[in-house]
């Protein structure tokens, strides 16, 4: 795969690859029967599913001739770690205010 | 798991005193960042703090003042990434509110993640619990 991997986020923002993740909420899925659902070609689909694999949003499997889509968690940890690492810098930044506008009210 | 980051703070200061803090950029350094915000919407500004590789942020978050109405509302964008390359762009909207006691100061913060139902659908953690199983059942099925 010589694709430049993309980060967590750029990964998420296309909205094909959202709705293949979407998709795969439901059931694992072959790549062709994903690529049904879409208007564009199957190499397109192919290649959505290449960029999501590889940021670990899914895991590929063979079984037989087909390839199995599975949902995977390490891309959705990713966006989780993103998430906690805010939500603690805003938290301790509001607290921080809130001193500082108490310490003003003192004076 | 929400679908942003949402924060309501509430202080015992009048809206006018919290404004100041949010967009004064000496005031703003003091609890934030170091920046060179202005309260003119559509000023580019930035933060600056430590680069957190994990991310792909290289400590810049490149801002644009997006809506400011004083007292109110105040929102900007924040883009970071590394290497000449975005890898967030969210959103920072500030809310006030006045109380009888002070001010209610509500926090949302969102990116790419926001309007994504499907990811968080996919982020419920009892449901990535049957990932492996659901998995474990094609193959038993196929085999």
């Amino acid at each position: 795969m010589t694709q430049a991997r993309l980060d967590t986020f750029q990964v998420i923002a296309d909205p094909s690859r959202r709705q293949i993740l979407h998709m795969l909420t439901q059931n694992s899925m072959t790549i062709n029967s994903l690529a049904e659902n879409f208007d564009m070609s199957r190499p397109a689909v192919s290649k959505h599913i290449k960029i999501l694999y590889g940021a670990g949003f899914i895991s590929i499997e063979d079984v037989g001739r087909e390839r199995y889509c599975t949902l995977k968690e390490d891309g959705f940890n990713e966006l989780h770690e993103w998430l906690k690492y805010y939500d603690d810098f805003w938290k301790s930044k509001l607290k921080k205010l809130e001193t500082l506008l108490n310490k003003k009210s003192k004076k | 798991m929400t679908k942003s980051i949402q924060h309501t703070f509430h202080y015992s200061h009048a809206p006018e005193v919290v404004w100041e803090y949010l967009t004064k950029s000496e005031l703003i350094a003091q609890w934030l960042m170091p920046n060179d915000f202005k309260p003119i919407a559509g000023h580019d500004f930035q933060f600056k703090t430590k680069p957190l590789p994990q991310f792909e942020f290289d400590g810049i978050a490149y801002c644009k003042v997006l809506e400011i109405e004083p007292f109110k509302k105040l929102s900007y964008s924040w883009k970071g990434g590394i290497d000449g390359k975005t890898t967030l762009d969210s959103i920072v909207v500030w809310t006030l509110t006045p109380t009888a006691t002070g001010t209610e100061l509500h926090l949302e913060h969102s990116g790419y993640v926001d309007s994504n139902t499907a990811i968080y659908a996919a982020m419920n953690a009892g449901w990535l619990k049957n990932i492996k199983k659901i998995a474990d059942l094609i193959i038993a099925e196929k085999i």
